[in-house]
């Protein structure tokens, strides 16, 4: 069940966001992503090093910090999970 | 217009090779891309800057420094304390008004130059850097070597060196970032961090603006 945090959708705008920016996928592409749309392991720019680029670069735009014991395959395996768990870290 | 050629430019430690562009009269912007991988994936989009300069009539320089581009001393060898020499002398040399552009980590190249002024790109502290590398090295699986940072060999000196390393922002100092970057900035701009992709890229409008502001920015310390 995906647990809603008021200002998640600034949130999820800034994941979209990083996603285009990072993996270089247009703004087109990204705005077709649901909670359910899968991501590591099915989308090929997603690579091991473009998932240390995505977690820094969004540790950057939402002024959080993310520990390496919290990077896990949960956190990244869809487009939903990736935005619970930084909307869980940046609304605090 | 001048174009590009190559040249070599001499210090204390050997011999590098550099690119020119613009006039070799007038101020003169040394360019110091960011270290290791992001270099890579940011040397197009900066002679993009440089050419753009050049446009504005302001010549510059993009100078290999030790242990990077085509330098002979290998990547475990190098030194930030080399690498700042080298880079200090280059710019003792050019008897000319020298400022930096320095982008990301590249900013911690300029610190010790006797310089006109320090423009900077997305600053990134030296600690900021080793965090990404840490990073970077545990999402894709610690090597054997120990001392391996995705397929770079760092020596244990230059890691010291980087974790205590920070931007001078002493005299005429400017500092840009993109508008999607929270930290103090002089002046913000649309654009996708090309530092982070993985294939290197481009973003011309992105750098026409930059140099431009660049341009201007010289103009009022010449003034």
């Amino acid at each position: 069940m995906l647990v809603i945090f008021e200002g998640t959708s600034q949130v999820e705008t800034t994941v979209r966001a990083v996603l285009a920016d990072i993996l270089g996928l247009s703004a087109d592409r990204v705005a077709t992503f649901t909670a359910d749309t899968p991501l590591f392991g099915a989308l090929p720019e997603l690579d091991s090093m473009a998932v240390a680029s995505v977690l820094t670069e969004l540790e950057d735009r939402l002024g959080i910090l993310i520990e390496d014991d919290e990077i896990d395959g949960e956190m990244l395996e869809t487009f939903g999970a990736l935005v619970q768990f930084a909307a869980g870290k940046a609304l605090v | 217009m001048i174009g590009l050629r190559f040249d070599t430019y001499d210090w204390n430690g050997g011999r590098e090779a550099m690119l020119r562009f613009g006039p070799e009269s007038g101020p003169i912007v040394i360019a110091a891309l960011p270290l290791f991988e992001e270099a890579n994936r940011t040397r197009q989009f900066t002679c993009t800057i440089l050419r753009a300069l050049a446009d504005h009539g302001i010549g510059s320089i993009l100078p290999d420094l030790p242990g990077t581009g085509e330098s002979v001393v290998a990547t475990f060898d190098a030194k930030l304390s080399d690498q700042r020499r080298a880079y200090s002398e280059l710019a003792q040399q050019l008897n000319a008004h020298s400022y930096a552009l320095s982008i990301r980590s590249g900013v911690l190249l300029d610190t010790d130059a006797d310089l006109a002024g320090r423009w900077h790109l997305a600053s990134q502290m030296g600690a900021d850097l080793i965090r990404d590398l840490e990073r970077i090295r545990a999402a894709v699986g610690k090597s054997d070597r120990g001392d391996e940072y995705a397929g770079n060999r760092l020596s244990p000196d230059m890691l010291a060196e980087l974790r205590d390393a920070v931007p001078c922002e002493d005299g005429r100092y400017r500092v840009v970032r993109l508008d999607t970057d929270l930290r103090a900035a002089d002046a913000t701009y649309a654009g996708a961090p090309l530092w982070r992709r993985s294939e290197p890229g481009n973003d011309f409008a992105l750098a026409q603006q930059l140099a431009a502001d660049i341009a201007h920015w010289i103009a009022s310390c010449e003034g």
